[in-house]
């Protein structure tokens, strides 16, 4: 346009303007995309259910005498299928506010979780 | 050349092209299309479901007495224990999600001390190995008596309290 016409100058600026705005409705609609995306990654890496069940299978454990090849299953069935190692075990037993409760340490990693707990069972 | 006037006027065009191309550039690189198997987010849906459904099986109906999940593995019945999960897994208002497919597999030490990976249910004959699976997994402990029947494999311990992994992969077929 340099010099031929010096009309409509407005309309060229306002064109681009909407051009920008269309540019980042685009980025704010991919982004969108993106949350859904890594929300269910990250609930999908996070091994909620398998620390849950390692709780309880730890408990039963506990529960059914404390037997060293329940413990070996455990440990090597979670580092063989699960690539996560643990590791827990149980003290004697004490007296938690008028019950005679065991102190049950659990460690978990499968590196990337890492968890770790003393619960008294 | 004719004559050397208009170099501004071709100047200008050249940038003006550069920035349309680079407009257009930008803007079809920002709007990659994600479809549903991207984003993941039915597999975490049905990952927790199989997870739900596991240990609701896993829950005894009376205080002390055994699960579902464990009658079913302490007497080896795969095609059953899969049945019933699908089953579960199904019990739902609307759509009767026909699709759900299941293969249950079980993981124990042997008494050499290795771990074994045994399929618990027959193989699904539409199962290729390419569908998009989720696993899902329980901890069942197996008592060693009465002692396992028969039917388990010959190298699992069979006569005394063990931990096993139930193992189930779960896709839509």
């Amino acid at each position: 346009m340099a010099c031929m016409n010096e009309d409509g100058q407005w309309i060229v600026l306002m064109g681009l303007l909407v051009a920008l705005g269309l540019f980042f409705l685009a980025l704010i609609i991919n982004q969108s995309a993106l949350v859904g995306q890594t929300t269910a990654e990250g609930v999908l890496e996070f091994p909620k259910n398998d620390i849950r069940d390692l709780r309880e299978a730890v408990f039963d454990y506990v529960k059914t005498g404390r037997l060293e090849a329940v413990q070996k299953d455990i440990i090597a069935i979670s580092l063989e299928r699960k690539n996560a190692v643990v590791s827990f075990s149980a003290g004697e037993q004490q007296d938690v506010s008028g019950r005679l409760l065991r102190p049950v340490t659990i460690h978990y990693n499968n590196g990337v979780t890492e968890y770790d707990e003393v619960v008294y069972y | 050349m004719v004559n050397d006037s208009g170099q501004l006027y071709t100047m200008e065009g050249v940038a003006a092209g550069i920035i349309m191309l680079l407009t257009v550039y930008i803007v079809i690189s920002t709007t990659s299309i994600y479809t549903a198997g991207d984003t993941h987010i039915p597999d975490m849906q049905l990952e927790q479901l199989g997870s739900d459904v596991l240990a609701m099986m896993d829950t005894p109906d009376t205080n002390g007495g055994t699960s579902e999940l464990v009658g079913f593995v302490r007497n080896y019945k795969g095609d059953e224990l899969r049945g019933a999960f699908i089953d579960n897994c199904t019990t739902r208002s609307g759509d009767p999600d026909t699709g759900l497919r299941a293969q249950v597999y079980l993981s124990y030490r042997t008494s050499s001390g290795g771990i074994n990976t045994t399929p618990l249910s027959s193989p699904d004959p539409e199962f290729t190995g390419r569908e998009n699976t989720v696993r899902v997994t329980r901890w069942v402990q197996l008592t060693g008596s009465p002692s396992l029947p028969t039917s388990v494999p010959g190298d699992m311990r069979r006569s005394s309290l063990q931990a096993v992994l139930v193992e189930v992969l779960l896709w839509r077929a």
